[in-house]
């Protein structure tokens, strides 16, 4: 009896501390993921600007290339326009909205 | 000279300024190797092709079989990149189709005839074709020789590699930086795998097949046992100066330049007004001779008859055989 109460109050006592330290964790650690998020977010936005050079009107020596890359990042294109501020598909032949 | 020299090397690109002969010279050279037993692919880059006319065959994009020696031969390939635009952007529009879902299909379709269409396509296709045609001739030919456009569109062509090198590492790095930004913002919430997606493995996937690409025709391109140019010129002035310019800027490139061939010379023993010529051209060969140090030069003298057809050819490739 003795025993398994002091196990019972163990128990409860690390779950409770496991989920303050996962607290604490979120408290310090959220706001530089939240960072690194956005960071990887801008990189991948850059990229999609490079690649889509060509058909957003600048001249893109690489247009041969960079179409190879297309597949890879067209589901992305629609979420992509939502970010840089354009409502609208800017590209005509892409009808995502 | 010339002869020995084809014989040595396995890529030559013959070039120099526009109507000096740069394909009389660069058949007449494959025909002398397929006759000392070599198998040659002749392959013209230069958009207005001269080299069906002179073979006096219909030349296109597929290799066809120009000359028959007992030992060798000389397969010709007319360049033309919208065959190969045309696969290129067949294949990509294969692999969008596999990887997007029905609804994308034909905006897609739209967005790669586009692109299709951009300047530099037609380029990039060019280099696509010479690249393709390079691994070709090194794995089922003896030399492979290109008759090449006028010396800018060729420079320009040669050096694009590099650039393109260039290109493609800078859109890896960009992937590279993604990744880490990725793994950080994960390994701050303990690690779990987030396995990366199947869009960026293709990506990368995809660019890192260019670059090799790439690296392999640059290093080709540049090496010196593989590799040489043959700029060829007349006896004039402007031909002269503009030979010049070719040779720095391949200096600047790290292509070898194996030979000079001074084209058309007039001769000395017919008539005053030739010997007179002839005179001329010594004084308008001399600029060249001070800076050409030890690169060895050819001169082939002018010849009375129409250079197109198989005889005209052999005259030509004799002269050329010629020590």
């Amino acid at each position: 009896m003795e025993p398994s109460t002091a196990g019972q109050r163990w128990e409860r006592f690390s779950r409770r501390w496991s989920a303050f330290r996962d607290g604490l964790q979120d408290y310090y650690v959220g706001p530089y993921r939240q960072m690194f998020r956005r960071e990887q977010q801008d990189e991948d936005d850059l990229f999609m600007i490079a690649v889509l050079g060509e058909a957003l009107g600048v001249p893109d020596p690489a247009a041969y290339y960079t179409a190879e890359l297309m597949p890879a990042l067209w589901e992305d294109f629609h979420s992509w326009h939502r970010r840089m501020g354009i409502p609208r598909s800017p590209l005509d032949q892409i009808g995502c909205c | 000279m010339l002869l020995t020299l084809a014989t040595a090397r396995k890529v030559l690109f013959v070039g120099g300024k526009g109507g000096v002969g740069k394909t009389s010279v660069a058949s007449a050279l494959a025909l002398a190797r397929a006759r000392s037993g070599g198998r040659v692919l002749l392959v013209s880059t230069d958009p207005a092709h001269n080299l069906g006319y002179i073979w006096e065959m219909s030349l296109s994009d597929t290799p066809a079989r120009v000359f028959t020696a007992p030992s060798g031969y000389v397969d010709a390939v007319e360049v033309d990149p919208h065959v190969t635009i045309e696969r290129h952007f067949a294949a990509v529009t294969t692999t969008m189709m596999k990887l997007l879902p029905e609804r994308l299909h034909p905006s897609a379709k739209a967005h790669l005839a586009l692109a299709k269409t951009a300047p530099g396509s037609h380029e990039s296709a060019t280099l696509e074709r010479i690249a393709e045609l390079m691994e070709q001739g090194l794995d089922e030919y003896d030399l492979v020789l290109f008759d090449t456009a006028p010396s800018g569109h060729t420079l320009h062509l040669l050096s694009l590699p590099e650039k393109l090198s260039g290109w493609t590492d800078s859109l890896l790095a960009s992937r590279s930086r993604s990744d880490r930004f990725a793994a950080a913002a994960r390994g701050l919430v303990g690690g779990e795998q987030d396995p990366e997606s199947a869009a960026d493995s293709e990506l990368r996937r995809t660019l890192l097949a260019r670059r090799d690409r790439f690296a392999r025709m640059t290093k080709t391109i540049t090496d010196p046992s593989t590799t040489g140019f043959v700029v060829v010129t007349v006896a004039e002035t402007m031909p002269i100066a503009e030979s010049l310019d070719i040779v720095n800027q391949l200096h600047a490139l790290g292509v070898d330049i194996a030979a000079v061939v001074i084209n058309r010379r007039s001769p000395t023993d017919a008539g005053a007004f030739l010997k007179e010529r002839s005179k001329r051209e010594e004084a308008s060969l001399l600029p060249l001779r001070e800076h050409l140090g030890a690169i060895p030069t050819t001169e082939l003298p002018l010849l009375g008859r129409d250079m197109t057809g198989e005889d005209a050819l052999e005259e030509l490739a004799t002269l050329i055989a010629a020590p």
